[in-house]
This record gives C-alpha cells, sequence and structure tokens, in this order.
C-alpha cells in the first residue's frame, strides 16, 4: 500500500489523512458537527480567509504557468530498481489523479534510452532516403511549410504492465498502467514526406532513426507509414517537450510506444526490415514454448479503473461514488466497457463520456452506491473489432509468464470497508 | 490534393551562415555542458580520480602523459618526452583530433567539431587548473592566431571568399518542393545501419584476440568481465537453455536471433555515453569478442570481417515467429462476455501486491520484481 503520509507531499497528504479520520470517526462525529456548526459555522466560511482579504499574485508572476501549488503530489513517478541507470530508464503517468482524456505535457511518462537529447529547432535535420528517387533532406523550417493535420492519439509502451505478468505486484495504477499517455499531435502526414522523396515500388519498408545518443531505431512497414503516421512537432497545442522528442517525433498510432521514434532525424526506405536490437532482443514476446514473437506492433485492447485504486482510495465513506478508469485499442475505438464490483460475477455496462476517438484514450465512469462493504473492481473494454480484453490468466494460458511485452489483462482492485484499495487477483 | 509551384530548382545554401567565428572567451557554464561528452571516461573537480581516460585537473600546464598513476599508450608518453605541454593551443589541436595529433592515442573520442565548444570546454577546464592567467592568455592568442582545424562542411576560415564554401543545392522535386536533395557525403555520415543479409557493412575486420582488451576497456564496467552483467545493466553471454525458465536469461547467444544486431547497435550506441567513438574494426572485434564470449566462436584467433561476417548464424535465430496474437483463444472465440452469473460462487482472492510489496515508497523496496526489457 503507498502510504501517502511519506511522500513528502506534506500539505497535501495532510489533508487528506485528515479527511480520511474524520470519515472514520463515522456518523456520530458527523452527527455532533452538525450541532456544533449550527452554533458556530464552518471557520472557512465564518471566518474571513486570508486569500479572500489579501492581494494575490499579479500577472507574469509565473510567465508559463504552473499547477496549483497543492497539486505538487501530481508528478510522474519512477520504479528505481527497474532500470539499471536514471539516463536509460522509465517514469509513470500519475493516472490516478488525472481525468478526461487529455494528458498534460508534463505528467506524460518518459522512456528514453540515452537521456534527453538537447536539440535547436535550427539545427535539427530530417533526412529520407534508401528506396526514393530523390533522398532528402527538411529542416524544421520546411516541414511546417507541409499541411499539416490534428490528431488525438494514446501511445503506450509495450512493455505497460510488464511487471505484472507472475501476479499483482505493484500497488497502484500509476505503476501497473502508467507508461501510457493521449495528447493531440500536430504535424504532418508521413505520406506527404515520403511523396515529396518519390517511393520506388521495391520500398516496401521504413527505418526511423532518432538523433539521441540511443540513435533509437525500429523498422515499419510501408503500408503503415502511407496509413496513419505523423511527422509531430507540437502536442497539445505546444512544442514537443524534450522529454518527448523535440523538435521532432514520429506517431505510429495504434503501435507500441518504441516505435515512435522521438528526435527524429532519419527515415530509410528499403525492401527488408532491419532487425534492429528494440525489434530482435527488446519487444520480442517470449512464448511459454521458447518461441517468441516479432513485429508484435499493434496495442491490444485494454481499460483501467484509475479511481478507486491504491493511490486514489475512497475517502469519503459509503454513498455516491464514482467509479472512473481509461479504455484504449490500437485497433480502433472502444464499442464498451463493462465494469464488476464483485469480482467478475456480474457486470454493468459504464458510461463513457467524452469523445470516442480511433487509437485515443476513452474516459468511462460507473457512478454508485457503496454499500460500505467489500468491493472488488474490474474494467473490461471491448473495442470495434469486437476484441474483448482478456483475463490475466488467459494471458498466462496463452504465452506463459514470460512475454514482458503486450499485458492487456483485466485489472483486478479490491476495496477494503475503509476505503483502502489494493492491487490483487482474484479467482 | 494541395498544389504547390514548384521553386527553383536550384537554390544556394550558404553553410557560412553557421560558421561561428572562434570566441576568444570561452564560457565555463556551456563548457560544463560540452563536458558531458567526455565525463563517462574522464573526471575533473574535486577527488576526481582516473577512469577510462585520466583526471583532467590541472591539465594547463602538464606534461603530454604526465598524470601519474594513469597507464598511457606509449604514443602519448613519446609526445611528453618530447616536450609537449597542454596547453590552450595544443589542447584546441588535440581536441580537433585526437588521433591527427597524437597518432596512437587511446583516446576513441573523434574531436569536437565546433570552435565554440572547444574554446567553453578550455574554459571549463581552465577552472580546474591552477596555472589559469597563463592559460587565459594563450586560449586568445589561440583563438585570434590559430587556422582552426575543419572538417568537409563545418567551420570554413571567416576570410576566404563566401563563393568557395558555399554549396550549390538541389531542392526537392516533389509535389511541395520542399526540402533540398540529400548530398551522398551526409547520407554516409547517418546511414550506419545494418541488416542481417550483410545490407551496410562497413570495410573492416577485427580478431577475438583484439577485441578483449577493448571489451575490458569500454564495455566491462557495465556489463561484466565474462558479459554477465553488473547490477542492472544488460547481460550479454550466457543464459543458453534459459529461455523455458522462470526467470530467462535473454543474451546475443540464448536469444538474439542476427549477429548484425550486435554490430549495429554497438556502432550506433556503444559505449552508453560516448556513442559513436569506436573504429569499424574496434566494432568487428568487439562483436567476435562477444561471439566468443557467447561460444558462438571457440578460436581467440577468430576474425570477423565484412568478407564472412553473414556466415555466422547465432543460435536462437530459428526461434522467431509471426505475431498470431489473434489467433489465442480468448481473441479468436468471439463471443459476447459474459454479463451475469459468469462464475460459480464468492470470488476468491489469488494474489495480492502487499505481499510482494515493491511499490516505490512503501518499505521493504528491492530490486525482485522483474523488469520492463
Amino acid at each position: 500500500m503507498v502510504d501517502r503520509t511519506d511522500t513528502k507531499q506534506a500539505q497535501p497528504a495532510a489533508s487528506r489523512r485528515s479527511f480520511l479520520k474524520a470519515s472514520l470517526l463515522g456518523g456520530a462525529a458527523v452527527a455532533a458537527g452538525t450541532g456544533v456548526a449550527r452554533a458556530a459555522g464552518d471557520p472557512l466560511i465564518t471566518e474571513i480567509q486570508d486569500w479572500n482579504r489579501y492581494l494575490g499574485e499579479g500577472v507574469d508572476v509565473a510567465p508559463y504557468g504552473k499547477p496549483s501549488e497543492f497539486e505538487a503530489h501530481v508528478v510522474r513517478r519512477s520504479v528505481p530498481w527497474l532500470t539499471a541507470d536514471p539516463v536509460s530508464s522509465v517514469n509513470f503517468t500519475p493516472l490516478h489523479e488525472l481525468d478526461g482524456i487529455i494528458t498534460p505535457n508534463g505528467l506524460c511518462f518518459e522512456r528514453h534510452h540515452g537521456g534527453t537529447a538537447t536539440i535547436a529547432p535550427a539545427d535539427h535535420r530530417l533526412m529520407i532516403h534508401g528506396l526514393v528517387d530523390t533522398p532528402l533532406v527538411f529542416t524544421m523550417e520546411d516541414l511546417k511549410r507541409f499541411p499539416r493535420e490534428n490528431r488525438l492519439y494514446f501511445l503506450e509502451c509495450a512493455a505497460n504492465g510488464g511487471m505484472e505478468w507472475r501476479g499483482s505486484q505493484l500497488n497502484g495504477c500509476q505503476y501497473t498502467h502508467g507508461m501510457i499517455h493521449c495528447v493531440v499531435y500536430t504535424g504532418v502526414p508521413l505520406r506527404y514526406l515520403l511523396e515529396e522523396a518519390g517511393v520506388k515500388t521495391s520500398g516496401k519498408w521504413l527505418l526511423a532513426e532518432g538523433a539521441d545518443a540511443s540513435a533509437m531505431t525500429r523498422s515499419i512497414p510501408m503500408e503503415k507509414a502511407l496509413d496513419d503516421c505523423l511527422v509531430a512537432f507540437k502536442m497539445n497545442g505546444e512544442a514537443l517537450r524534450p522529454e518527448q522528442g523535440y523538435p521532432l517525433r514520429l506517431c505510429v498510432p495504434g503501435w507500441e510506444g518504441n516505435m515512435w521514434v522521438k528526435w527524429l532525424r532519419r527515415l530509410e526506405v528499403g525492401d527488408k526490415p532491419w532487425a534492429q536490437r528494440e525489434e530482435t532482443s527488446k519487444y520480442t514476446d517470449l512464448l511459454a514454448n521458447g518461441k517468441a514473437r516479432r513485429h508484435s506492433w499493434v496495442m491490444d485492447v485494454k481499460s483501467v479503473i484509475t479511481s478507486p485504486s491504491p493511490q486514489a482510495p475512497v475517502t469519503h465513506g459509503k454513498g455516491p461514488l464514482v467509479i472512473t478508469g481509461l479504455a484504449w485499442s490500437g485497433s480502433g475505438t472502444i464499442k464498451r466497457v463493462d465494469v464488476t464490483i464483485d469480482g467478475g460475477r456480474t457486470w454493468q455496462t459504464a458510461r463513457i463520456d467524452g469523445p470516442s476517438l480511433p487509437k485515443a484514450l476513452h474516459r468511462f465512469y460507473l457512478d454508485i452506491n457503496w454499500d460500505g462493504s467489500e468491493l472488488l473492481l474490474q474494467s473490461r473494454a471491448i473495442d470495434d473489432q469486437g476484441l474483448v480484453q482478456p483475463t490475466k490468466n488467459e494471458l498466462r494460458a496463452a504465452r506463459g509468464e514470460n512475454s514482458i511485452y503486450h499485458n492487456n489483462g483485466i485489472q483486478t482492485w479490491h476495496v477494503n470497508t475503509d476505503g483502502v484499495v489494493e492491487n490483487v487477483e482474484v479467482s | 490534393m494541395l498544389k504547390f509551384p514548384k521553386s527553383a530548382a536550384l537554390s544556394v545554401l550558404a553553410l557560412t551562415a553557421f560558421a561561428n567565428p572562434a570566441f576568444a572567451d570561452g564560457d565555463i557554464d556551456a563548457g560544463e555542458k560540452v563536458f558531458k561528452k567526455c565525463r563517462a571516461c574522464h573526471a575533473v573537480g574535486e577527488g576526481a580520480k582516473h577512469k577510462v581516460g585520466p583526471e583532467l585537473n590541472d591539465i594547463f600546464g602538464r606534461a603530454a602523459g604526465g598524470a601519474e598513476g594513469y597507464k598511457y599508450s606509449k604514443a602519448m608518453i613519446a609526445a611528453g618526452e618530447e616536450g609537449l605541454v597542454w596547453d590552450a593551443d595544443s589542447l584546441t589541436e588535440y581536441l580537433t583530433n585526437p588521433k591527427a595529433m597524437i597518432k596512437g592515442t587511446k583516446m576513441a573520442f573523434g574531436g569536437l567539431k565546433k570552435d565554440e565548444d572547444i574554446d567553453n570546454i578550455l574554459a571549463y577546464l581552465k577552472s580546474f587548473s591552477t596555472e589559469q592567467a597563463a592559460a587565459s592568455e594563450a586560449a586568445s592568442e589561440s583563438a585570434e592566431g590559430a587556422e582552426p582545424a575543419e572538417n568537409a562542411t563545418a567551420a570554413p576560415a571567416a576570410d576566404k571568399p563566401a563563393t568557395e564554401t558555399a554549396l550549390v543545392v538541389e531542392t526537392s522535386q516533389g509535389a511541395f518542393g520542399l526540402g533540398r536533395k540529400a548530398m551522398p557525403d551526409e547520407i554516409a555520415a547517418w546511414d550506419i545501419d545494418i541488416r542481417p543479409d550483410g545490407t551496410g557493412l562497413p570495410d573492416g575486420k577485427g580478431t577475438v584476440a583484439e577485441g578483449e582488451p577493448i571489451y575490458a576497456e569500454a564495455c566491462a564496467v557495465c556489463h561484466g568481465d565474462f558479459g554477465e552483467g553488473a547490477g542492472r545493466w544488460p547481460v550479454l553471454a550466457g543464459g543458453q537453455d534459459s529461455l523455458l525458465k522462470e526467470r530467462p536469461v535473454k543474451t546475443i547467444g540464448s536469444y538474439w536471433p542476427y549477429l548484425s544486431t550486435v554490430f549495429d547497435y554497438v556502432r550506433r550506441a556503444m559505449p552508453f555515453g560516448n556513442a559513436r567513438s569506436l573504429s569499424d574494426d574496434d566494432v568487428y572485434a568487439l562483436t567476435a569478442y562477444l561471439m566468443y564470449l557467447n561460444d558462438v566462436v571457440e578460436d581467440e584467433e577468430f576474425e570477423l570481417s565484412k568478407e564472412n561476417f553473414t556466415q555466422m548464424r547465432l543460435p536462437n535465430e530459428a526461434n522467431f515467429i509471426a505475431d498470431d496474437r489473434l489467433n489465442e483463444p480468448h481473441y479468436a472465440k468471439g463471443e459476447e462476455p459474459c454479463m451475469s452469473d459468469c462464475k460459480p460462487g464468492p470470488v476468491q482472492i489469488t494474489a495480492r501486491a502487499q505481499v510482494i510489496d515493491v511499490t516505490p515508497e512503501s518499505e521493504g523496496e528491492e530490486s525482485s520484481g522483474g523488469s520492463i526489457d
């Protein structure tokens, strides 16, 4: 259990703790409180507060702007034991604190292999070469003269949930599901750039390469490259964040995040895949029989309840409770999300609210009246191809426990009578 | 489809626009940034010790090969004996192209391309040298008087006529007429990928025996003397017959399908923090040594070359299959999911994260929980 009181977030943690204590005191305290309130009232109302009397900060104190100081605990977090070195590592999006379907840029999880490259836009070049009529070099200025598109897409690391193959392990959806984000990209359709260079008929594959110290490379089939890939320079309206590939990244919608090459500098057209490190030794899925799947690009249909969850316990006691979460599929839109509160014996269809766009996050809600008893919460997504999110045991039966990647199994949260939530698995 | 008028087929891209004049006074903070390129091998500042390269405190005024306790190349020792002392001039020349100045130096670094970077790094190093005043003076002279060493496209000398250094480039012939034609040298500079069929392999060769000292110097600190991996750094050797076990050890010998991936990856991204610093022969020798560590070859005199490369096979090549996830029972059955009475009795909890307890910020955190890749 993540103990919020230990997280160096004194202010929010303290307020939550006192809130929780108050609710634990139960009905009697509330009744007594009501009496006091009638006599004296809530001091937050009856007494004039500092913010109501004294002036606040003027404009330009933070020319860029930043979240409220009371949201300081809403940050990306890492799991130090996962990787050898923070330069080639990963951190996680705090899904439990977010709502809607857009991930704020500063909270999008980071995964890079040679640190964050620092590249001035004027120094950046994108080269297209190989099996093309004319090998080309573009500056950022050139790229911004092509017609551009805006698209909302999720980006999920294929290893999201990879630590959970052998059983529930990390207590928080930030850690079990936080290698995902969803932002609006502005960019140039990759096919415009490829057409500009003129792909030869023998050109069936594309190698995308980053300019960072890992020179990240992935092979992408030409069919996908000409379909919906974008060469993006903006996210959620502003320039890409450095850790997301500033000034230029590739978007490969619905496919594993590792292919979305950041600091994109080179696209080579060829007639065969390149079998680079990240598509042979990594991002291949080892099965129980010793065989390994390669080119398993599409991200599977998946969902998770983000609240309540271990880092977002129920603090208000019984009564109205909003169960909410995210669903997505690399194959298209989410058609339906079902939620169970009894570990999968009975299911109810949740309400999807907000835009339903292909290869983007979907937000769902189930509004219940909690009776204060234990809950075993699960969500199950179904996409527009009819694919149903499998259970973890179904995945293990098919693949064993050594796959690392593509764990889209149904997640179970146990809510106890105090509202404390734990990552569990069920029969 | 949008139609854009084609712009002139030829335009002149004057690369002189990007050339910076030499800076007489480097910037210490900027130099600290440039030093990131060096710090994988060199330490400077309080308590700095020799690493792969010698520590750099008081480098100004130090005789070449003169740091006590560091094992220099013969070439560097000879240069010191011939009277080479490090100052702004000599360091500028060395950092521009180390191997051109000291043929046989151990320093694998290819050199700094920008005069500005060199000035800044000298300013940074100078701040750790006691001979600051003298060095500063020397740096100014150097900046004013020295003809900077150039590579093909960068930093032409300011006094040459612009027409000599301007490049005539062709614009795109595509629908938008955007971008310009990539030059062969530019493509060659970036196109370093190798495919399993050998496409892209450079000329070169190296033996197991030649790879061993390179590995010991550049790789063993993270990957272990025998490829066993230090800490959580990748294990490179061993693991044969582990793929069916609870914790498979996926190494070059036990898992990787193609040797070309080893060459490609080492050349593009290793050593960690000093990418592109190895010569092609070094990479052939290292690849040969990694084959040896994985028992793919057993002769220390085995030489890997462009010519014999594609004859080499790794043991696990046949075990990679196409993505057949959609044939798995849970997807293939295509049934409407159950909505009620889906399980016979009350549901039991079978596993709990609290028992394993590896979540950050909880007590008992330890590295027992598997990995992401």
